[in-house]
């Protein structure tokens, strides 16, 4: 949008009106877009203010309808919010039908400001904001209609609601929203918001990273809300009283394979069964869950609660065929031969990366990777505790392994990390945790040879590393220290340095594969090289999170719909919105209100000394009482936008 | 902040000790305790702060708006509730500046607007020199103040009133309070408490009628076993017998007719 020819933006007005375009004061990159789904944005309008590039918008009309689109979501929890708006939207009516009268402008001025500073939540006040800048800024346009003159024609308009929770969320589910619904203890309702977007809500209730609460606009006032302990709170206390199966069972669509019950393979069968298609699901273990079972100590995430999300799955007539490895027992050609129409393949990441050391690879008994080791725990394979264990790397695997060795009854657990805790890729609450309960952390060391006795290991030498320049990943490199060599001793080695796809099953290469060893999909579509088999969640993007696999099982689902019914696929406005918003920054709007400072709401935990003593649930649920004054914490951020469009290029 | 303090030499228990805090009101200085709100500490002054959605035995909901002050503390103001706003030290308070006073006016206007014959608004408004709003709306009578709710919840312990949010994709067209005909007991508590007769109640033969915004509801009200009137809802007081665990025949006779 180098053309401006207005911009409140963040507060900043820049206003070339009356001047020539080549005499246009430069416009620093707002990171608007000049072209949305097709069309030339001719003016933006959101809760940060108004950008104008095309000066025949008529602004009256874009405030109106904007204010529309911002009523559906006022909650009237709050009178100056919701009648505010009420009113504001009825003189603006009838402001640009050429109906308004003198006092009109005095009136929106009032009404405005009172609702910028006296509402109760941070919606209604970003609501208004670009009403107030077309006001001051626009004021002629509105006098024109007041005396009775002709307005323009109207413009084309396509509209956007986001939070910055929701923007964060590669899933964006509308966490207000769900907020809300606990606020006013309507707990099923808001478990089945929350299934629209994500359909393991026990599982990400107890074990997402949250990327929402790194976004909350409550972080520059307090602490972030809690939003990962009131899904598990929804989650729990929404099917209290009523049964799961309510969920419509639809019949008729092709047979689709998937391969993998992991949380991507999970949300693209609920989806695709959810549209009538007879799912199956294939998988290598023989329990159902994948990465989440096999990766997510039950400390953190008790075996049966999986069991339990996956039997809603499953009542949706999905089924799951245990102990069934792709390139063993099946194949893709096989699959396509039994009459599957198209086949998504979520097999994750669960081959641990090589560890390339003096010895390791030599066979010696106590060294093990760190993804095998925590399969082997979490499918009940025994295993004896050891007196001393070490544990290699800084992210949550070796955080995940550590904790685990300590309920075992290792006596003493180290984690060795090359770099310092800041650059630890471990969230910060479980190596918080981990320390708690006992598990030592020596920072800035790599070990260098594997230490052995007959044929078995008795420690690691270990060098002293320092911080050197930022590598590739923005952290600092990590330099060993010449002859800081030292001794650790250990009776077994953990390796968690990394995972990686295991596309061993792919004979013959029938689909593309990346440099790195994952699967090439087309960006946001998740279709592959042949073009009815798709692929999304760790073998595509490498180890990542829970919920982008979720997310990666729901877009490849409405794919493999669209494949299946019009053999094409087509990028939906819901696919492109998402990067209108990417470059704009969502955090705080300019000159809101004062918002009191409110104390987060925890949910208990086990003492860490009871703790080790067991794999119980460190985390309980948060309290009906807990979880709704959490709930109250709220701003409410939705942040509605507003584009004129133009549908020529 | 609060201190914690050792506790004396026989108990050994630790003691809590609340903490005074000094800020200023309209001038005035103030010792308020830690943890109270503006809205008691003025009224310990006697400075009138009007209220609507507050009632004393309630949490705070902050949905009117009304009792609206400025605040200014560490160099910047701003507006805030003084209901759900806890006292700072060094805070600086004023219940009437110009701000204050263009705020709550426009906050009391809707209010009267949504409701223009409300008993307790005109009277709100007749304190404050308003005589008729300067918006119309359509006439409403619940003005969504949530205090049938709080009160369902807090003090009769049911939760039978929520509240309807709007949101995205939600098809409601209008916020509003629903009563669940499931768990309402007919107590009443919520007309006694609504200030603008949304909800009212009335007792007709053997039936109690719970007009509310969301529908009538009607309960069976239970006849005293000595003197024959109907005196209080079955369900009530079911819901007391369960909840105190009293004697299935508690309440076979009324209040006049017990021993």
């Amino acid at each position: 949008m180098s053309k401006v020819i207005f911009s409140s933006w963040a507060g900043k007005v820049v206003d070339n009106r009356g001047l020539h375009p080549d005499e246009y004061a430069s416009v620093e990159d707002l990171g608007f877009p000049l072209q949305y789904n097709g069309h030339r944005v001719r003016a933006f309008m959101s809760w940060n203010g108004l950008v104008v590039a095309d000066d025949k918008v008529d602004t009256v009309d874009m405030a109106h309808t904007y204010l529309k689109e911002v009523q559906k979501l006022s909650c009237g929890e709050c009178s100056v919010g919701y009648l505010g708006i009420k009113i504001m939207l009825d003189i603006l009516a009838r402001v640009a039908k050429g109906k308004g009268g003198d006092g009109d402008i005095e009136l929106l001025h009032w009404l405005g400001a009172g609702i910028k500073e006296n509402a109760k939540c941070d919606f209604c006040p970003s609501a208004v904001t670009p009403v107030l800048d077309t006001l001051n800024y626009y004021k002629e346009e509105y006098i024109k209609p007041i005396a009775g003159r002709k307005r323009r024609a109207k413009s084309t308009y396509m509209t956007r609601v986001t939070a910055p929770c929701m923007e964060a969320c590669p899933a964006h589910q509308d966490v207000p929203g769900y907020i809300e619904l606990i606020r006013n203890r309507r707990y099923k309702e808001a478990l089945e918001l929350i299934r629209k977007t994500n359909c393991l809500p026990q599982l990400t209730g107890r074990a997402c990273v949250a990327f929402c609460e790194g976004n909350c606009t409550r972080n520059e006032i307090d602490s972030p809300l809690a939003i990962r302990a009131l899904k598990r709170f929804a989650a729990e206390y929404g099917t209290e009283g009523s049964s799961e199966s309510s969920l419509k069972k639809v019949r008729g669509k092709p047979k689709v394979a998937i391969i993998g019950a992991g949380p991507a393979g999970l949300a693209a069968s609920y989806n695709l069964a959810l549209m009538g298609y007879k799912v199956t699901i294939f998988d290598e273990l023989s329990a159902r869950g994948g990465m989440a079972l096999v990766g997510i100590p039950a400390y953190r995430l008790p075996k049966d609660i999986l069991e339990r999300e996956v039997d809603v799955i499953r009542q949706l007539g999905v089924e799951i065929k245990l102990n069934t490895k792709l390139g063993r027992d099946i194949t893709l050609e096989r699959l396509f031969s039994e009459g599957f129409k198209a086949i998504f393949i979520a097999t994750g990441a669960h081959l641990g990366r090589e560890f390339d050391i003096e010895n390791w690879r030599e066979g010696y008994t106590g060294l093990i990777d760190g993804v095998k080791f925590l399969r082997d725990v979490n499918l009940g394979k025994k295993l004896e505790a050891k007196e001393r264990v070490i544990i290699i790397g800084g992210g949550n695997v070796a955080i995940d392994c550590a904790r685990t060795c300590l309920r075992l009854g290792f006596k003493d657990v180290t984690i060795v990390y090359r770099r310092s805790r800041v650059e630890m890729p471990g969230r910060e609450e479980e190596v918080e945790a981990a320390e708690k309960e006992g598990v030592r952390i020596h920072f800035l060391a790599t070990p260098v040879r594997v230490l052995t006795e007959g044929d078995k290991v008795i420690g690691a030498e270990c060098i002293r590393m320092e911080l050197g320049e930022a590598d590739a990943s923005g952290r600092r490199r990590p330099i060993p220290v010449k002859g800081s060599e030292f001794v650790l001793p250990a009776n077994m080695i953990i390796s968690a340095i990394g995972e990686a796809p295991d596309l061993s099953f792919f004979a013959g290469k029938p689909i593309e594969t990346t440099e790195q060893g994952t699967i090439k999909v087309a960006p946001l579509s998740y279709q592959t090289s042949r073009l009815e088999i798709f692929s999304g969640g760790d073998c595509v993007t490498g180890p990542a999170t829970i919920i982008e696999a979720i997310a990666a099982g729901n877009r490849a689902a409405r794919s493999v719909d669209q494949y299946l019914t019009s053999g094409k696929i087509v990028l939906s406005e819901e696919d492109t919105k998402g990067r209108l918003t990417h470059d704009i920054s969502l955090s705080r709007q300019r000159g809101g209100g004062v918002i009191a400072k409110s104390l987060r709401q925890s949910p208990e935990q086990l003492p860490p000394s009871d703790r080790v003593l067991s794999f119980d649930e460190v985390e309980k649920c948060l309290t009906a009482e807990a979880a709704v004054r959490e709930a109250e914490r709220c701003l409410r951020c939705y942040r509605v936008m507003l584009l004129a469009v133009a549908r020529e290029g | 902040m609060s201190k914690v303090l050792p506790g004396n030499a026989t108990g050994g228990s630790q003691r809590r000790v609340k903490l005074m805090v000094r800020l200023t009101i309209d001038n005035q200085i103030v010792d308020a305790e830690e943890g109270s709100t503006i809205l008691d500490a003025a009224s310990k002054i006697g400075i009138y702060i009007p209220t609507l959605c507050y009632h004393e035995s309630l949490t705070p909901g902050g949905s009117c708006r009304l009792c609206v002050v400025e605040i200014i503390a560490n160099g910047t103001s701003g507006l805030i509730t003084a209901c759900t706003c806890l006292v700072e030290t060094g805070l600086e308070v004023r219940t009437n500046s110009e701000r204050v006073v263009k705020s709550r006016r426009l906050a009391v206007e809707l209010l009267l607007a949504q409701h223009p014959h409300s008993d307790r608004l005109q009277e709100l408004t007749k304190k404050m020199g308003i005589d008729k709003p300067s918006f119309t709306l359509k006439e409403q009578e619940c003005i969504l103040c949530e205090l049938c709710v709080r009160t369902c919840r807090e003090i009769v312990g049911v939760g039978a009133i929520n509240f309807i949010a709007q949101g995205i994709d939600r098809d409601i067209n209008e916020p509003s309070i629903e009563v669940s005909p499931v768990k309402c007991i007919g107590c009443d508590s919520c007309a006694y408490i609504c200030p603008t007769n949304a909800i009212t109640v009335e007792d007709v033969g053997d039936t109690r009628i719970l007009t509310t915004p969301d529908g009538k509801l009607e309960f069976k009200l239970k006849k005293c076993s000595t003197c024959g009137k109907y005196w209080a809802p079955e369900k009530q007081l079911d819901y007391i017998i369960k909840k105190a665990d009293l004697a299935s025949d508690a309440f076979d006779n009324c209040p006049n007719c017990r021993d």
